[in-house]
């Protein structure tokens, strides 16, 4: 065994304190580095933000100027796309710096997603996907036999959502990896709707993160066409999808028809009850007011005060709560009653 | 007579050395975890993730609790820098703790409150709410005034005014990145609930340029203890948070700004009120719940999110806050000691509350105890000498060769004060922690140990002078 001597620790405080000493020296000799790279790239973003404007928005002639030459510059021009797709949105834009990219930045990623660094594979990835650098969907198909990290196969299935849609659903499908809803969102909001209707039609087949996750993608994308898978899930048996749907359906905020949703009028979940007393909002208070007096007297406070909220919003809403207050002896519903109307007319 | 001294001597410094040495052994373990979980994220580009977050669809709601108690100065900026957070769904919560200053007017003017009537649910029985007030300028921001009831009392009415499902306590001194909020909440997005609370990376902002709430550039201050406690942040953030974090192991979590699952914090009876530190005794209660319902739920320590604090700058108020801190994490350990080597725990019973037993809360008695050894063996003779000398030099490598390996990580990696004059001035500083710092620090936090015996308590703010630069410079 080592003994603890004076020698002994003098020599490792001595080596630690060389190791640390030449760390400095680095961190200072990166940092000079840094410096001249974010001089070079900011001179670069200064000089060429206007020929980028023109080009981009003011439809002028491409200009030699613009091709870069080395990272400084590809990290300028990056800022610069991100910031026009982030607030721009318009397809000509869009096309002309996916066909930049495709041409001029391609070579550059390329050669980051054979780096040994993660973080510089993992931001190649971000923008093959950003920028929709189609022109290396073969390398990223080759890239994907190699040993990858969760979080790379993440952007690999990205990558496919956007270039190929039928890929990407194969690979879902055999996918080992079992990811997070908000990361199934991520990846099926991309897709197109035809697309996305084929894989909310298989509803049945997915995994339980994938169907939750395929029922708030339909809730957000809104679209009229998935109202009637939604229907149709609200008798499924799982409550848990079936309060997935009626929110859903709610979102959407068509409702043609009020008798598929009564009986959850008395469900023994409230979170059924809370969710039927939102969809109720989207329909005329004279068919839905005596099921929403109904739930402005139920046990559970967030119903209780949802119902109240659904009656409120609508014109008549203030004079049948006050009619309600008038006839009804249950406590806990008159106060609700009461506090929705004044905060009603408070906010007037 | 002599026998029984040589006997302590030797007794004593066999025992000081053979505990530092397994101290620094944990530390190395735990930098070395830190320093490859942190290394992977070099230079990788944060702003794809955060933007990715930026939709409602991705995120969930957080009601941002801003308990305060006399914090006119700073309470105006902290409601700001919640205002820039750029985070899709927020309700601000400020809960004026009975303050005897003016905090409760200064916020009714500036974000022009109007009273309003509104039932509140009492998930957690607190003291009396006096009146609630809306803003007429921001409609996600509420001022609840209350009775005087201690911290804890006020954020527990938070999470009984609040109403998502999850909820953020920050201090009324303490400033947010804009995205730290995203940032914090990742772990809690991505896991599907499975994170059920997270605690973010807290900053030192005495020295910073500040805007409306947010900070535009970091300096390092003049003053050199709000230097060395910055020092000790990085080392505590890179030897500590996020090793513990990576095992479900971290008892900790700042209260100064942390994100908990409304659910499991009422079930686990909210905030205590009888104890001074209530955020640790929350995190633990949380753990005992976990372990209650057999349920597979995490805590986490985030390295990213960014909440600057104001630092104290004179001795006397960083003694009352060290010895606060020590205090509290003496009684929450005392009042959860059956935990302590307890199986049914797990690792949080079987590592982590022995871990903060023998090092975190018996570590400054044990290592005052170092620095008296070694004053007495310079006198009683050269016998002694070699223990006295090897001790110290297990001083050297504890204190300052772990604090500049601390700054240069952090300065490689998340690089908060760029300029290579703050570097030196750092490291420099570091060299002479174990002759003043430290010694200090250990015999304040035994003061803490000492107030647990004897029972004091109290709210525990310390006097502000306002964090930004536009206010006063520091």
């Amino acid at each position: 065994m080592i003994k603890l001597s004076i020698p002994l620790l003098l020599t490792v405080c001595g080596v630690l304190l060389v190791v640390l000493f030449l760390f400095t020296i680095y961190i200072l000799v990166q940092r000079k580095r840094e410096i001249r790279f974010a001089d070079v790239r900011d001179i670069f973003l200064q000089n060429s933000a206007q020929h980028w404007y023109n080009y981009l928005i003011n439809d002028e002639i491409f200009s030699v100027v613009l091709v870069p030459r080395g990272r400084a510059q590809v990290a300028a021009i990056e800022t610069i796309f991100s910031s026009y797709l982030k607030n721009i949105t318009n397809e000509k834009v869009e096309h002309k710096i996916k066909e930049f990219s495709n041409l001029y930045l391609k070579k550059f990623y390329e050669k980051d997603l054979s780096s040994k660094r993660w973080s510089i594979r993992m931001n190649a990835l971000y923008r093959i996907a950003d920028f929709q650098i189609e022109a290396l969907l073969d390398t990223c198909q080759q890239f994907e036999n190699t040993k990858i990290s969760e979080e790379e196969y993440f952007q690999l299935l990205k990558i496919y959502s956007i270039f190929q849609p039928e890929l990407f659903i194969e690979k879902i499908e055999e996918s080992s990896v079992n990811y997070s809803e908000s990361e199934y969102r991520r990846l099926f909001v991309l897709l197109e709707d035809d697309v996305f209707i084929r894989l909310f039609e298989d509803f049945n087949s997915w995994t339980k993160k994938i169907q939750f996750a395929a029922i708030d993608t339909a809730a957000v994308k809104r679209n009229m066409q998935y109202i009637d898978q939604l229907k149709q899930l609200v008798t499924h048996e799982m409550p848990e999808i079936k309060i997935r749907a009626l929110k859903g359906l709610y979102e959407i905020g068509v409702i043609d028809e009020i008798d598929p949703y009564v009986p959850f009028v008395t469900s023994d979940m409230w979170e059924i009850r809370l969710m039927v007393a939102k969809i109720f909002k989207h329909v005329p208070l004279n068919y839905t007011y005596a099921y929403l007096e109904q739930l402005l007297q139920d046990e559970n406070w967030w119903v209780r005060s949802q119902a109240a909220k659904t009656i409120v919003e609508k014109r008549e809403g203030i004079a049948k709560l006050q009619q309600f207050l008038e006839s009804s002896n249950d406590l806990y519903a008159i106060e609700m009653a009461q506090e929705t109307i004044v905060r009603k007319r408070g906010s007037k | 007579m002599k026998v029984f001294l040589d006997f302590c001597m030797w007794f004593f410094g066999g025992f000081i050395l053979f505990y530092m040495l397994i101290v620094i052994v944990s530390y190395c373990a735990m930098f070395v975890i830190a320093m490859l979980a942190m290394r992977k994220r070099y230079k990788l580009d944060p702003s794809e993730y955060d933007d990715a977050h930026i939709d409602a669809f991705y995120s969930k709601p957080v009601s941002l609790l801003v308990p305060a108690y006399n914090e006119e100065i700073g309470v105006v900026d902290t409601v700001y820098s919640l205002l820039n957070l750029r985070y899709p769904q927020t309700e601000i919560i400020i809960i004026n703790d009975g303050s005897t200053d003016s905090t409760l007017q200064t916020v009714i003017e500036h974000f022009r409150m109007k009273p309003v009537d509104k039932i509140v649910r009492t998930n957690i029985p607190t003291k009396q709410v006096k009146q609630i007030y809306e803003s007429e300028i921001y409609k996600n921001c509420i001022l609840v005034d209350k009775e005087n009831g201690g911290k804890a009392d006020a954020l527990n009415v938070g999470i009984n005014v609040s109403q998502y499902p999850y909820f953020c306590s920050i201090d009324g001194d303490s400033i947010l990145d804009e995205k730290s909020l995203l940032r914090v909440m990742k772990p809690i997005i991505l896991s599907d609930g499975e994170v059920i609370a997270a605690g973010g990376n807290i900053r030192i902002a005495n020295g910073a340029k500040m805007q409306l709430g947010s900070v535009t550039e970091t300096h390092l201050p003049n003053n050199h203890l709000v230097i060395m406690q910055i020092i000790e942040y990085a080392r505590a953030f890179l030897m500590g948070r996020i090793a513990l974090s990576k095992y479900n192991l971290v008892l900790i979590i700042s209260g100064a700004f942390s994100v908990f699952s409304k659910e499991w914090a009422v079930e686990a009876g909210g905030y205590s009120t009888d104890i001074i530190g209530e955020d640790m005794e929350l995190v633990v209660n949380i753990h005992r719940l976990i372990r209650k319902k057999k349920e597979k739920k995490r805590i986490e320590f985030v390295p990213d999110p960014v909440c600057w604090t104001e630092a104290p700058q004179s001795l006397g108020v960083l003694r009352n806050q060290r010895r606060r801190w020590h205090q509290g994490l003496f009684e929450s350990l005392w009042k959860h000691k059956t935990m302590t080597l307890n199986p049914k725990y797990g690792l949080i019973g079987l590592l982590s509350f022995p871990y903060f037993w023998l090092v975190e809360c018996l570590g400054p008695l044990v290592e005052l105890g170092g620095y008296i050894y070694i004053v007495v063996a310079f006198f009683l003779g050269k016998i002694y000498y070699e223990v006295a000398i090897i001790l110290l030099l297990l001083f050297v490598i504890y204190g300052v060769i772990f604090s500049i390996a601390s700054i240069l990580f952090e300065a490689w990696i998340l690089n908060t004060y760029p300029r290579p004059r703050d570097l030196l001035r750092m490291i420099l500083l570091a060299f002479t922690e174990i002759f003043w710092y430290r010694p200090l620090t250990l015999f304040w936090r035994c003061e803490g140990l000492l107030g647990f015996v004897l029972r004091r308590s109290d709210w525990g703010n310390m006097k502000r002078v306002g964090i930004g630069e536009k206010e006063k410079s520091v």
